[in-house]
């Protein structure tokens, strides 16, 4: 059990580590460029379509529309599809969209789901862009003006924007709020230097309509379709980019148990789309795409096995803690009272373990500096940021248990 | 922005540089440990004064002999059961891919020593008319002994609660040390883990709360 742990620990530090640096040094390298802000040079502005699906998001859908009406971009449309609301959805959308001839309400009875609500909505798009946006999320004014711009390869198919978490309140949501900042945001944007970008973002991503037309648009069958289509971009040999002084702002799931059921399906999704795209994995032709989604999974692989086995080494410690306790009271006092501190207890798995914390959160912070975040207001999520490790496992395994069960997952 | 190769094998570089660095922080920590056992050792010469002791009993008679002793008791007592935990402590955070045999050299001398301080302490015990209680430990490696790990834990909490009134000494019943063995035989110890509290043989798993009102002590 030793020799083969030791293995997965130290191929797992080894590979994760040299991956870190990697983004480290392309952000560093590349810090110049991490906000390109793109001049927005047209003389007419193109049309965009903004198609913003809605199951059941009473209660939230209508501070999406709130955001929608500031937006500064005259030549736009939204159009919210209804995707079957068994809630107070389809009334709350009429009400604050009343009176405004940029919103289109398509008012569907029957649950479809998110993919083909958005394939709808392109149907009805009279725009040269589309946007796709989550209801429960909000946009900044500017964010086309922003956006726009990088369009300007016609190769490139599709803009991510900064997703951050919006009024992050507990403990659980600033840990969460640092994934953000750094997973969804300024790592995109390090993805995007060497067209590594495997997820187009559902908060809101923008696209080239022409182009999504022509792979066939969003799979109807995909429970993580922001996810399916950036590898079929990618796999056409299209590009995404990414934008990073663009924002879009999304709220969490309330408790652990609705982020838990959110990660399930993004998870379960993403196992999905890989089995669905395993040749892009190593393969060539894709460039630093296959080699980076292969990495990805591959760190995933090993982290999940070295969490069970710790897991398992940590479990049986406990029981056999809790057994020598049964001797002695169960006083575990004494143990506190009594327990020293010498670095010389210190193995090398140990030396590991403190390095690998201590890089996560040097790389965190480096995150935060390069994206221009007040730190001092970050704490907390700074120093929840490592136990991540341990909520990513705990939700893959959920994700794979499910996946391997074949219980179905719906997008919401 | 264009990505160079020289990037990714920069970031090898510097990978393979920060984990050559851990196998040499843990190589470093290694020779420390070692290091320390060693310094901590130094306690086995100082137990060459029992002789002296013993010695100076023939000669002088008890008193003089007692009077020194006493004096050391409590020094030798302390760092005797710290080297015993030091060297397990260690030979557990060393202990990753193969058994280092400079712990189980360490440990042996430790046993023997352990004995001959042992010895000199019940003789001492009777004819200084010291109020020390002794408790033996014979164990075998976990293993085989499950319950010699429990009794293990529970003597330590025994020695954290009655500090310098007891000497409790660990025997290796694996090292197959020829006085250890004797005394196994003589105290005719068949199954492990075995305690001898003053003297009375108890094997099997025995709680704090017996030791204790043993010893005199409500648990």
């Amino acid at each position: 059990m030793n020799l083969v742990y030791n293995i997965f620990l130290y191929a797992l530090w080894f590979l994760s580590t040299y991956y870190v640096i990697v983004l480290i040094l392309i952000m560093l390298i590349g810090r110049k460029n991490l906000y390109e802000n793109k001049k927005f040079n047209f003389k007419k502005e193109p049309r965009v379509s903004v198609i913003i699906p809605a199951y059941n998001e009473e209660g939230k859908i209508k501070f999406t529309i709130k955001s929608l009406k500031k937006v500064r971009y005259k030549n736009i449309e939204f159009i919210i599809v209804n995707d079957g609301s068994e809630d107070g959805t389809s009334e709350e959308v009429k009400e604050y969209i009343k009176g405004d001839p940029k919103f289109i309400f398509i008012d569907r009875k029957e649950n479809k789901g998110k993919a083909a609500s958005l394939n709808d909505g392109i149907a009805r798009a009279s725009g040269e862009y589309v946007a796709t946006m989550d209801a429960d999320s909000v946009i900044e004014p500017g964010i086309f003006y922003k956006t726009i711009p990088y369009f300007s390869d016609e190769k490139t198919a599709a803009v991510t924007v900064s997703v951050l978490v919006k009024d992050p309140e507990s403990f659980i949501h600033k840990i969460f709020e640092m994934e953000y900042i750094i997973g969804l945001s300024l790592y995109l944007k390090v993805f995007s230097f060497f067209n590594g970008i495997f997820v187009t973002p559902g908060p809101f991503s923008i696209y080239r309509k022409g182009i999504i037309q022509k792979i066939g648009g969003f799979d109807e069958k995909s429970i993580t379709e922001d996810m399916e289509i950036a590898y079929r971009i990618q796999k056409n040999h299209y590009k995404i980019v990414h934008c990073l002084e663009a924002k879009a702002y999304t709220i969490l799931p309330p408790t652990f148990k609705k982020i838990t059921v959110q990660r399930r399906r993004w998870y379960s999704g993403a196992l999905h789309t890989l089995a669905k795209h395993r040749n892009v994995l190593l393969n060539r032709k894709y460039g630093a795409f296959g080699f980076v989604a292969f990495l990805n999974y591959l760190l995933i692989f090993l982290g999940l096995v070295l969490f069970l086995s710790t897991l398992y080494l940590f479990g049986s410690n406990l029981v056999e803690g809790l057994l020598h306790l049964k001797y002695s009271n169960l006083d575990l006092w004494l143990r506190i009272k009594s327990a020293e501190f010498d670095i010389l207890t210190m193995s090398r798995a140990a030396i590991l373990g403190f390095v690998s914390v201590s890089f996560t959160v040097f790389s965190l912070v480096l995150g935060l500096i390069m994206t221009r975040t007040d730190i001092k207001k970050k704490k907390l999520g700074i120093l929840g940021y490592p136990f991540l490790f341990f909520l990513y496992q705990y939700f893959w395994l959920v994700s794979i248990i499910k996946v391997i069960g074949g219980k179905g997952i719906k997008w919401r | 922005m264009e990505i160079k190769k020289s990037i990714f094998i920069l970031a090898f570089v510097i990978t393979v540089f920060l984990l050559l660095t851990i196998l040499l922080l843990g190589g470093f920590l290694n020779n420390e440990r070692k290091s320390s056992v060693e310094d901590r050792m130094t306690i086995i010469s100082d137990l060459n004064d029992i002789q002296t002791f013993s010695l100076l009993s023939d000669v002088y008679g008890n008193k003089l002999a007692c009077l020194a002793f006493k004096s050391k008791l409590a020094e030798w007592d302390k760092s005797l059961w710290n080297l015993g935990i030091k060297l397990e402590q260690y030979r557990v955070a060393t202990e990753e891919f193969q058994k280092d045999p400079f712990y189980l050299e360490q440990k042996n001398k430790f046993n023997e020593n352990e004995l001959l301080y042992m010895a000199f302490l019940t003789k001492a015990k009777d004819e200084c008319n010291l109020n020390q209680h002794i408790i033996s430990f014979f164990y075998k490696k976990s293993e085989v002994c499950k319950k010699c790990d429990d009794q293990s834990f529970v003597l330590t909490d025994v020695k954290r609660i009655l500090e310098d009134n007891v000497s409790i000494f660990s025997f290796d019943s694996d090292l197959n040390i020829t006085s250890v063995q004797l005394l196994e035989r003589y105290y005719e110890i068949g199954e492990y883990p075995c305690i001898i509290i003053n003297e009375e043989k108890f094997c099997g798993i025995i709680d704090r709360n017996f030791i204790l009102a043993k010893l005199g002590y409500s648990g």
